[in-house]
């Protein structure tokens, strides 16, 4: 609450509320461990998610934004994450043109996925983590 | 505004990692907050009537909890909200348990992180609105997938209670594996006699209608009027269900998959599930040399069934029963890694069975080598830490339980999940054990993992009552997160009409504006995301509380 110096990487990730929110409320239960820099966002489906979302969440100051969702032909509204694809798709590009592709993420984690979850939140911190701090490598 | 934030201390789980008194101070200063404090556990009744209090003497227009995951213990607290004359809606819920105090150590780290969620669901939650609860007419009528004893024992509560039940059998004949069984422990009965008196229970009932030789073609619809279509060898049949229940049971291991146990490739190495057909014309010497493997298809990383199936090391014991009844003075050895005689009776069974003669050595078999003379097991004493080489004139091979066979096929239909072995997921391991993510469609027996026959009865019953109670009064409540549109807002450019997948939007050619039919909405939001002209709303999800949320979380605000 005080002053906070903080170098470690902070994430944003806008998570479908049927796999992989459920899929992070498991790796809690299971007592899983994953950084404190990656904090949730629960939408109802991933294609709630708007890109102006995760474009907000990195003006902000976030190092880094994830979009996650049931895998394809799992979504419970039959095809939402068809649309977050496309969506993210689109976006993707769009860092990519800025030199920023390594900010967003797109996953596809089931419920039952509690291991994956909190691999692909890990491995993206730890990649977002790495180039933050490269230039200060001695 | 008024709003009252209650963090939970979850007795040590949240409270141990999380300074909660720190917390619920520093939130005593936030503007529009007017109550702020920490609880040893706000769902017990004192930690409620604490809440129920402030809200009603405080006058709060929105609460905040702070505690374990939002799926949990949702009714409680809305309900609590609905006693005091609050608007549930106006509940929100923030994870600091599942989210926060489990996932890292530090004290200090996590409090922080907890102050950001709070904050987040702060500022999202100055946005709520009350929400009317949206009514639904349900039809009172359940599609039980599967008839097996966890399909027919909810087929059997559902239409007791005068429920129109339509029960749909893959196979010729009711039953499953039950039907199969010879002298099933602990009841000691006949597997067809079980199932005959279930089926015989049904019989009787005007409101059942059963199918056999019959697959589910098509499943669309929502809650409590799910359109079904079926495949029957008369043709196809189509139906209301107001909510389902798949109980498609489970497969038996096949041991091919493991090919040093020499499966399939000699006849007097078999399975107990065909042990049950052929005990009795069984070729055998006449103090036969029988060796049973406990575990095959069980506990078993490097072929992905870490899991034990619960009932094989039981089955196990059958049968070296059933040969020394049979024949005194047979050789029977049991190769077990250990025994889990898991129901009521079952380590008493396990020293009955020792006391018949049964020899029990904890082992790791190696391999199955048929000779001519006999079949040679080979394999390491696991307490005596050395090798051994036997022979015996008959195997037999205690098979786990696999996930059914159209676990796939029910999962991408029904949108269940499935669990990391294959099995149908829960949506709650202990809160939830019938449900799944989609309400209404409910799971129950062994597809759900492996469990034995009474364990089986009591899921199909369990799940029967929890959709008999979603369905009984003819209507049901749904949550109101549904899209409206701003017609002001509105260009008319139908593009949100062209996403929704539920064909819920509709295009007004007179004003040209859309707008939605509610009863069709799903709740997706992908028509939120869609707009150009944001004149699209989710209720519950609009784009102001998330764009606050994040800003919380960046701390941008
Ligand atoms: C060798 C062996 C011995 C056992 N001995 C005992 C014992 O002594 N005591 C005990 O308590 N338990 C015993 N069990 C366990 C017992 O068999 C199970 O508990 C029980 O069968 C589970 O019932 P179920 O209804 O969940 O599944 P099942 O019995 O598998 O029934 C599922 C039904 O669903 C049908 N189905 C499958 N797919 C579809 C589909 N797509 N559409 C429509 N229908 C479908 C199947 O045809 C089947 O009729 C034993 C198991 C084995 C393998
Ligand atoms: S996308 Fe927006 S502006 Fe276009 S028709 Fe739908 S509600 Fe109207
Ligand atoms: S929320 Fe989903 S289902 Fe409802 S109108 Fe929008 S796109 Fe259609």
């Amino acid at each position: 609450m005080e002053e906070k110096t903080n170098k470690n990487p902070e994430i944003i990730g806008f998570a479908c509320s049927f796999c992989t929110f459920k899929a992070s409320e498991m790796a809690g239960s299971l007592r899983m461990k994953y950084p404190d820099g990656v904090k949730l966002v629960q939408v109802p489906c991933s294609s709630r998610v708007d890109p102006a979302f995760v474009i907000k969440a990195i003006l902000e100051g976030a190092d880094g934004a994830f979009v996650a969702g049931c895998h394809p032909g799992d979504c419970h509204f039959i095809k939402g994450n068809y649309y977050t694809r496309r969506k993210i798709a689109a976006l993707k590009e769009m860092f990519d043109a800025f030199s920023m592709k390594d900010k967003l993420k797109l996953f596809w984690v089931s419920a039952a996925e509690a291991r994956r979850f909190v691999e692909k939140v890990t491995g993206m911190y730890d990649e977002i983590k790495e180039k933050k701090n490269a230039g200060k490598k001695a | 505004m008024k709003t009252g934030i209650f963090i939970c201390h979850c007795g040590h789980n949240i409270k141990h990692t999380i300074d909660v008194k720190k917390l619920s101070q520093y939130f005593k200063k936030y503007p529009n907050v007017t109550v702020s404090e920490d609880y040893p556990f706000v769902c017990s009744e004192p930690g409620q009537d604490m809440i129920r209090e402030s809200i009603e003497k405080q006058g709060l227009d929105r609460v905040l909890i702070a505690s374990c995951t939002p799926s949990l213990h949702g009714d409680l607290f809305k309900d609590l909200l609905k006693k005091s004359d609050l608007n549930p809606f106006l509940l929100r819920r923030v994870s600091i348990r599942e989210h926060c105090s489990w996932v890292g150590d530090d004290l200090e780290i996590n409090t922080e992180k907890a102050r950001r969620l709070i904050l987040a669901g702060l500022y999202s939650a100055a946005h709520y609105v009350p929400l009317e609860e949206k009514v639904v007419e349900v039809t009172k009528s359940a599609l039980i997938v599967g008839g097996g004893v966890s399909g027919l024992s909810a087929a059997a509560f559902l239409s007791k209670m005068g429920m129109q039940v339509y029960l749909v059998e893959k196979e010729a004949e009711l039953g499953g594996h039950v039907r199969a069984l010879k002298n099933i422990w602990p009841a000691r009965k006949d597997g067809k006699e079980i199932i005959d008196e279930m089926v015989a229970e049904l019989a009787g009932r005007k409101n059942v209608e059963i199918f056999t030789s019959t697959t589910i073609s098509a499943f669309e619809g929502f809650f409590g009027n799910y359109e079904v279509t079926l495949a029957t060898p008369e043709g196809e049949k189509k139906m209301t269900a107001g909510g389902v229940i798949v109980a498609i049971g489970f497969a038996p291991f096949d041991p091919i998959v493991k090919p040093e146990l020499n499966y399939g490739k000699d006849e007097r190495i078999i399975t107990t599930l065909e042990f049950e057909e052929r005990a009795d014309t069984l070729q055998l010497p006449e103090n036969p040399r029988i060796a049973i493997l406990h575990c095959v298809g069980s506990r078993d990383e490097q072929i992905g069934k870490p899991y034990c199936s619960r009932v094989c090391c039981i089955n196990a014991l059958r049968v070296g029963e059933a040969v020394k009844n049979k024949c005194k003075d047979s050789y029977v050895e049991s190769f077990y890694m250990d025994v889990r005689a898991h129901p009521r009776g079952g380590e008493e069974y396990f020293e009955d069975t020792q006391e018949k003669g049964v020899l029990f050595t904890r082992a790791n078999v190696a391999e199955i080598t048929p000779t001519p003379a006999g079949l040679v097991i080979r394999g390491e004493d696991t307490l005596f830490g050395e090798f051994f080489e036997r022979e015996f004139d008959l195997v037999v091979l205690s098979i786990g339980m696999s996930p059914p066979i159209d676990n796939k096929l029910m999962a991408t239909l029904f949108k269940i999940t499935l669990d990391k072995d294959k099995f149908f997921l829960e949506a709650h391991i202990k809160l939830r054990p019938f449900d799944t993510a989609v309400k209404g469609i409910f799971i129950a027996g062994s597809c759900s993992g492996p469990k034995d026959v009474e364990e089986s009865i009591n899921h199909g019953r369990a799940s029967a009552v929890k959709l008999f109670g979603f369905l009984n009064l003819g209507y049901a409540f749904v949550d109101p997160f549904i899209s409206s549109v701003d017609p002001k807002r509105c260009s008319g450019c139908r593009m949100c009409e062209t996403a929704c997948v539920a064909k819920a939007i509709k295009f007004d050619e007179a004003k040209r504006v859309v707008h939605v039919e509610e009863a069709a909405c799903m709740g997706c939001g992908l028509c939120n995301s869609t707009c150009p002209s944001s004149a699209i709303s989710l209720k519950g999800s609009i784009d102001m509380m998330i764009d606050d949320e994040i800003s919380a979380l960046t701390e941008a605000i």
